[in-house]
């Protein structure tokens, strides 16, 4: 702690004067968020951003080399000097996890109205306070790597160097290369070549590669089973709602209080309805929906109900068997396994390749990597239009080898252990 | 093996595990109690794996699975802490708060179900979670240390001795913590195009990480008072448990993309 016979300002500092200069940035970021909103993140694409990196890391090199042995900048690389900084990147983290954040392409006058619109909070991670602090951060890393560097090197400084290293690359590296980050969606019906994509404001960008689908594979879990209770739609029993996978045709399932054999199952159906009949025959054709025939039973039914249940297509409705006059037998839609895309991709250069891009297996081609995004799924599993997210963002190399050092850092420690010398 | 037998394995479990944190006080021997927990924690691991091979994919979705394996890591930490700096008190604490858990899990059980979502489909997937439960174990042993130093400080005849206890601690869940938030960056870059988004779940896993990062800190000062760095370990605790089920009740949880556990 502060020694006490000392006051604020007087050498040698200590938290107290941390806390204070991390309040001064804070404040100075206030100021300026009142004054001009928040940072417009593209102003920095490059060279902008490859200018200001290189400027701040001469400024830091300059500091260390002029004034690396005064009193001041010593602390400033310090603990006395970084702990209140991180405490304060942990109070806005705090703020950044309690308030819904808003995609920057929200402009000010939809942001919600009260106090912390002025703030920048609802779009923390560009707002000055926040961008301030997290240079003022870098700063003291910076400096404290440098200094380390006059000491007598021993093997415990592996891990100090990866770690703090590792951590000021990849995080000077993700804020600066933020700006050079490109995101753009692309939707390819089946058959189809695409070589434009929008971003998010909608404008529509050519690119130098195409992507021609050659199919498009939804895979779907087995259907379930579930109860519901007809008035509200919602499955019982409430405490915890149950569901039954199907497993065979022949089997029986106990379901909140019901029994359910199911009789007979058509992977493909069609399904004809009218208000008097229900007509349920295989059908192998696109559209086709599930269909299960069951017999449910239950205390208090004076016979079996019998009928079918579909969860439907874009052909054909859901269809539900009513058990009594509160309870049906449901098929909700099936959740969705996998989904993939088989491409041929065309770049500028003439190269083609035939490929398969999937959900955790993305394509990287160039500068893009192209994302299995999502799909149109107004046709449910017969969708035949996948969407593509392309991701260029040319610093991730810088991020990465941070990240590489930081893990390698981790292991050190977690092997190292604390240095026992404070004891 | 399902979800009902869970009780009958759990049950056994805690048995070994009292066992083995009553025998520690008792022994000088280490031999009687870490076979009794190491027994506990295989019939724990059985029912694990059996439900693994049931379920058809790691059982690591949903919260409740996420609490089983704190449950299992819990008494691995206490008894790699035991063997390592023999406390003999760390095993009753671990498995006290081992059974707290495994309780939560009888009480409200989860919806067990085989269907793991595309993105969840990835090698990233079970080192990560994994990695944070066991992370989250030591670091837990770690506050249960601090609050019993701060519950009787006065007390405590060798303060240097358990300070060192929570700083081996930290220092080893901090390392996993970090190596978990780590592969759920590249893993992010792989399924989600970016190894950062500031997702909820991610703003308060930094919050965690930069908790435990003020506590090592700290603690680098001779001057350092005991006292603070337990209330630090503490709050850092207390973001850990918001950033794992916590932040289900706040307002940014609907934007999560981080929610695995819904119907």
């Amino acid at each position: 702690m502060k020694n006490s016979s000392r006051n604020i300002w007087e050498q040698p500092w200590g938290y107290t004067e941390g806390f204070i200069l991390t309040a001064g940035i804070l404040l100075t970021g206030f100021f300026l968020q009142l004054a001009v909103g928040n940072i417009e993140i593209s102003l920095f694409a490059a060279p902008v951003n490859y200018i200001t990196g290189a400027l701040f890391i001469t400024g830091i090199i300059l500091l260390h080399l002029l004034s690396g042995k005064s009193r001041v900048t010593r602390w400033l690389s310090g603990i006395y000097a970084a702990i209140p900084a991180v405490s304060a990147l942990l109070l806005l983290c705090i703020i950044l996890g309690l308030l819904p954040q808003l995609p920057k392409e929200i402009a000010g006058n939809e942001l919600p109205p009260g106090i912390f619109k002025p703030l920048g909070w609802y779009q923390m991670t560009t707002s000055w306070p926040f961008i301030l602090l997290c240079f003022y951060l870098l700063m003291i890393l910076g400096l404290a790597i440098l200094k380390r560097t006059r000491r007598k090197q021993s093997l415990r400084d592996i891990g100090f160097y990866l770690n703090h290293i590792g951590l000021f690359v990849a995080l000077l590296g993700g804020i600066l290369g933020s700006a050079d980050m490109e995101r753009l969606i692309m939707s390819v019906n089946e058959g189809q070549v695409e070589w434009r994509a929008t971003d998010r404001q909608g404008t529509i960008k050519e690119l130098t590669i195409a992507i021609q689908l050659d199919s498009f594979i939804i895979e779907e879990y087995e259907p379930k089973l579930v109860i519901i209770d007809n008035e509200t739609g919602i499955v019982l029993p409430l405490s915890r709602p149950e569901s039954y996978m199907f497993e065979g045709a022949g089997k029986t399932a106990l379901l909140a209080g019901a029994t359910i054999e199911i009789i007979e199952y058509l992977p493909h159906a069609a399904i004809f309805r009218d208000s008097a009949f229900l007509n349920v025959v295989p059908m192998m054709m696109e559209g086709a929906a599930i269909a299960m025939k069951i017999r449910v039973d239950k205390a208090g039914l004076p016979c079996p109900v019998e009928g079918w249940v579909s969860n439907g297509s874009y052909l054909f409705p859901p269809n539900q068997l009513q058990i009594d006059e509160h309870t049906s037998v449901a098929m909700p839609l099936q959740e969705v396994k996998k989904y993939r895309s088989h491409v041929t991709v065309y770049t500028e250069a003439g190269h083609t390749q035939k490929i398969v891009i999937e959900v955790n297996k993305p394509l990287s081609i160039g500068d893009w990597t192209i994302y299995q995004y999502s799909y149109d799924d107004s046709k449910g599993k017969y969708s035949d239009t996948p969407i593509f997210e392309l991701v260029r963002d040319p610093w991730l190399k810088v991020v990465y080898s941070g990240i590489f050092m930081l893990i390698a850092g981790a292991i050190f420690i977690f092997i190292a252990g604390p240095e026992k010398s404070i004891l | 093996m399902t979800w009902s037998s869970f009780i009958y394995f759990a049950f056994g479990a805690v048995l070994l595990w009292s066992f083995g944190a009553i025998l520690a006080y008792k022994n000088r021997n280490k031999a009687m109690p870490s076979m009794f927990t190491a027994a506990g924690l295989m019939l724990f691991f059985i029912f694990i794996s059996g439900l693994w091979i049931s379920l058809e994919r790691p059982p690591l979705r949903t919260m409740g699975e996420t609490r089983l394996w704190y449950s299992f890591f819990l008494p691995v930490a206490g008894l790699l802490t035991y063997l390592r700096w023999n406390y003999r008190w760390i095993l009753s604490f671990t498995t006290l708060l081992s059974s707290v858990f495994i309780i939560i899990n009888i009480a409200s059980p989860d919806i067990h179900n085989k269907v793991l979502m595309p993105a969840l489909q990835s090698p990233w997937f079970a080192p990560h979670v994994i990695i944070y439960m066991f992370s989250y174990a030591i670091v837990g042993a770690a506050t249960l240390v601090a609050i019993y130093y701060l519950a009787r400080e006065n007390k405590i005849v060798c303060k240097a001795h358990i300070m060192n206890m929570t700083d081996n601690m930290v220092y080893a869940g901090v390392a996993c913590i970090t190596l978990g938030m780590l592969m759920g960056a590249i893993w992010a870059k792989d399924a989600w195009g970016h190894y950062w988004s500031w997702d909820p779940k991610e703003t308060w896993a930094a919050a965690t990480w930069l908790g435990y990062l003020i506590y090592i800190h700290y603690r680098l000062k001779r001057n350092s008072s005991n006292r603070i760095s337990m209330i630090i370990l503490v709050v850092a605790f207390i973001l850990l448990q918001i950033c794992w089920y916590g932040l289900n009740y706040l307002p940014p949880a609907k934007q999560s993309i981080h929610t695995y556990s819904s119907q």
